[in-house]
């Protein structure tokens, strides 16, 4: 009797371990699935990236060649030297810096103001003006880019100015929505204490709540900014001279009515590409931050 | 230093769900000058709000407040001569300790030496000395709770306020900090007004209690007052741990009828309640009057039963017994030394001569 029971323990150990075994086998195959598949993704999206920076070296004749060449054979500068030299890229470089840093700086102030008033102050109608505030997410660029354009161009007639550019971009809804729900996860206490530590209202929120809604700001700048610096549309519609156009603008130039200048636009896009990147590599830690700020409090 | 007053305080909130919602209703008294003053309830008692109006934080709805003879219904927090601990200590989590002892009075524009005077005394009552260049997430929770104390005192206020300040320390540092300010009072000789949801807390604190419930003061008095003669059953149920004993009862001339035991009420105590002879009325005993009669050394005549106990809890030096009278259970705190065993008849001694009666409509305490 006690033989058997022995026997059956051993049995069921061995039993478990074979279970064991194929849940780790079956994790390993999961594992092998997703780190495939990310493969794949990381291949799709690097690819157009080695595309462009690979073409930006080639001569004319190779970029349409057939069949592709992923590398070129003769690397060369032309492109470079052209978009420098015909197109002013030094020059869009700038005006892109100035416009994405100064809209950064603007709306990254206004946005924690308003998100400081909608999480922190209680005044009446706070909740309404918020949700209303939302709504207008809703409405699309399209329907409001006519009017905006006739109030900045013919009322205000800031057309091909720096203050034409950033003025309309200013404050977003969106930004106000992400400092809201950043600062509502900040202890009150801290303002309630600031009020007894003699601090004016508006000192609170400048010596106590900007310095420690620092990982907030960093993420709202940093989409700020990149939004800012990719932004075609709106630097396209209100500029009309070379030396104002931003650098994404500029790019297009290089496309004239029968022919693409695919070299330039490609070594123009490397340009523009390379700060992002720079940003994005400084700062991952932010960004991947940034993803979840809102979604969990605290 | 000086005192506070509050006169037909109300406060009201806008609740969404419940309308109009009294946080405190017609709330008057004064703390004196120097005095140690608890406000004790459940949450949600208007015990806090009570403290943040007194800071300027809440405005009341209607009412005065007055610091010293100062009416200060509409002085801005920062000029009420006051200084507040918070509950969460509310250290700024981006400046050092220095940074954040010396806020205040840098805000007050008050000179640079006098401010590292001020920080410099403070360090040395609350020994925070080492402590001073450290960001407060460096440092642990009682540390933190020290600091806090520490921005207050620099203040130098006429009155301090504490909000629950020890809620969030472990029971052994609780108790630690809860004699450190009991001498911090001595020292400092300021007002103090004490927020906490611990009745053991705001009776070892306070010179003065104030017992609140619902937004409605129930009793102001010292902590022995409030425990030998508290004004209602909210009271006498609140303050002592475990609570008082309440029984359904009659009284009938000297003897008082529960659900299954006779009392015989002691002569000095029936002058009092002459008015109830005949009358239904809450019979309330505390844990510690009734006794074991293995302890005692002779067993008295009157006020002696048989019960069978349903759980003993041990404490060591003493025993919590349970026990029930009708549908009424009933707490006993008697000396370990009785061993009395779960489950066991035992006999009980009620000592009736600290017995109190409340009347069931009112819930008054009949005096």
């Amino acid at each position: 009797m006690e033989l058997k029971t022995a026997t059956d323990s051993q049995f069921q150990a061995k039993l478990d371990e074979q279970k064991d075994l194929q849940r780790k086998f079956l994790k390993r195959i999961v594992l092998i699935i997703v780190y495939v598949l990310l493969a794949l993704w990381a291949v799709f999206t690097f690819v157009p990236l080695l595309w462009m920076l690979s073409s930006s070296f080639k001569d004319s004749s190779a970029i349409t060649s057939v069949p592709p060449e992923l590398f070129p054979k003769n690397p060369t500068l032309d492109a470079y030297k052209r978009i420098f030299k015909v197109g002013g890229l030094g020059r869009w470089f700038l005006n892109s810096t100035i416009i994405a840093a100064v809209s950064t700086v603007i709306n990254v102030f206004f946005a924690s103001l308003a998100g400081y008033a909608f999480s922190k102050l209680r005044f009446p109608g706070r909740n309404a003006i918020f949700w209303v505030l939302l709504a207008s997410i809703m409405i699309p660029g399209q329907v409001t880019l006519i009017p905006l354009y006739i109030l900045v161009v013919d009322t205000f007639q800031m057309e091909n100015t720096y203050a034409g550019i950033i003025v309309p971009g200013m404050v977003s809804v969106g930004s106000i929505f992400l400092m809201r729900q950043f600062m509502t996860s900040l202890p009150s206490s801290l303002i309630d204490a600031g009020r007894i530590d003699a601090c004016s209202e508006f000192g609170i929120f400048w010596k106590i709540i900007l310095p420690i809604s620092k990982p907030g700001l960093a993420v709202l700048g940093i989409f700020t900014f990149v939004a800012h610096w990719n932004n075609f549309f709106w630097p396209f519609l209100v500029t009309n001279t070379n030396s104002m156009r931003t650098l994404q603008v500029g790019l297009t130039s290089f496309r004239f009515e029968n022919l693409q200048d695919y070299g330039a636009m490609m070594a123009g896009a490397v340009c523009s590409a390379v700060p992002m990147i720079i940003v994005f590599l400084a700062l991952q830690k932010y960004f991947l931050q940034g993803i979840t700020i809102g979604a969990v409090k605290g | 230093m000086a005192e506070v007053k509050f006169l037909n305080i109300v406060k009201q909130f806008e609740d969404e769900n419940k309308g109009k919602v009294f946080a405190v209703k017609d709330a008057s008294f004064t703390v004196k000058d120097k005095e140690f003053l608890v406000f004790v309830g459940p949450s949600g008692c208007g015990k806090t709000t009570s403290l943040r109006m007194v800071a300027g934080l809440e405005r009341q709805t209607s009412g005065d407040i007055y610091i010293g003879d100062r009416l200060v219904n509409k002085v801005h927090p920062k000029d009420r001569d006051i200084a507040m601990v918070f509950q969460d200590y509310a250290l700024y989590p981006h400046m050092t300790i220095r940074e954040n002892l010396g806020f205040g009075l840098k805000n007050l524009k008050t000179p640079k030496e006098e401010i590292e005077a001020k920080i410099k005394e403070a360090a040395s009552i609350l020994s925070i000395e080492n402590l001073l260049d450290r960001k407060p997430r460096e440092l642990s929770g009682g540390q933190r709770q020290r600091i806090a104390v520490g921005r207050a005192i620099v203040r130098n206020p006429s009155v301090f306020l504490f909000d629950e300040p020890l809620s969030n320390l472990d029971a052994k540092l609780r108790v630690q900090m809860r004699v450190e300010l009991s001498e911090l009072h001595k020292r400092l000789e300021a007002t103090i007004i004490y927020v906490t949801h611990d009745q053991v807390e705001a009776m070892t604190l306070g010179q003065r209690i104030v017992v609140m419930n619902a937004g409605e003061i129930q009793q102001i008095a010292t902590p022995e007052e409030l425990y030998e003669k508290p004004n209602n059953l909210f009271v006498a149920g609140f303050i002592g741990s475990p609570p008082m004993n309440f029984v359904k009862a009659r009284l009938n001339g000297n003897q008082l009828h529960t659900a299954s035991y006779t009392f015989t009420v002691p002569e000095e105590k029936l002058k009092m309640y002459k008015k109830y002879d005949g009358k239904e009325v809450i019979f309330g005993i505390r844990p510690e009057d009734i006794l074991s009669t293995k302890l005692m050394p002779s067993v008295p005549d009157k006020n002696v039963y048989h019960v069978n106990l349903k759980v003993v809890e041990h404490l060591g030096a003493e025993l919590l017994i349970y026990f029930d009278i009708g549908d009424d259970q009933l707490t006993g705190r008697v000396n370990a030394d009785a061993k009395l065993k779960q489950l066991e008849p035992t006999e009980l001694y009620f000592n009736l001569n600290k017995m109190q009666l409340f009347d069931p409509k009112t819930q008054e305490r009949i005096y």
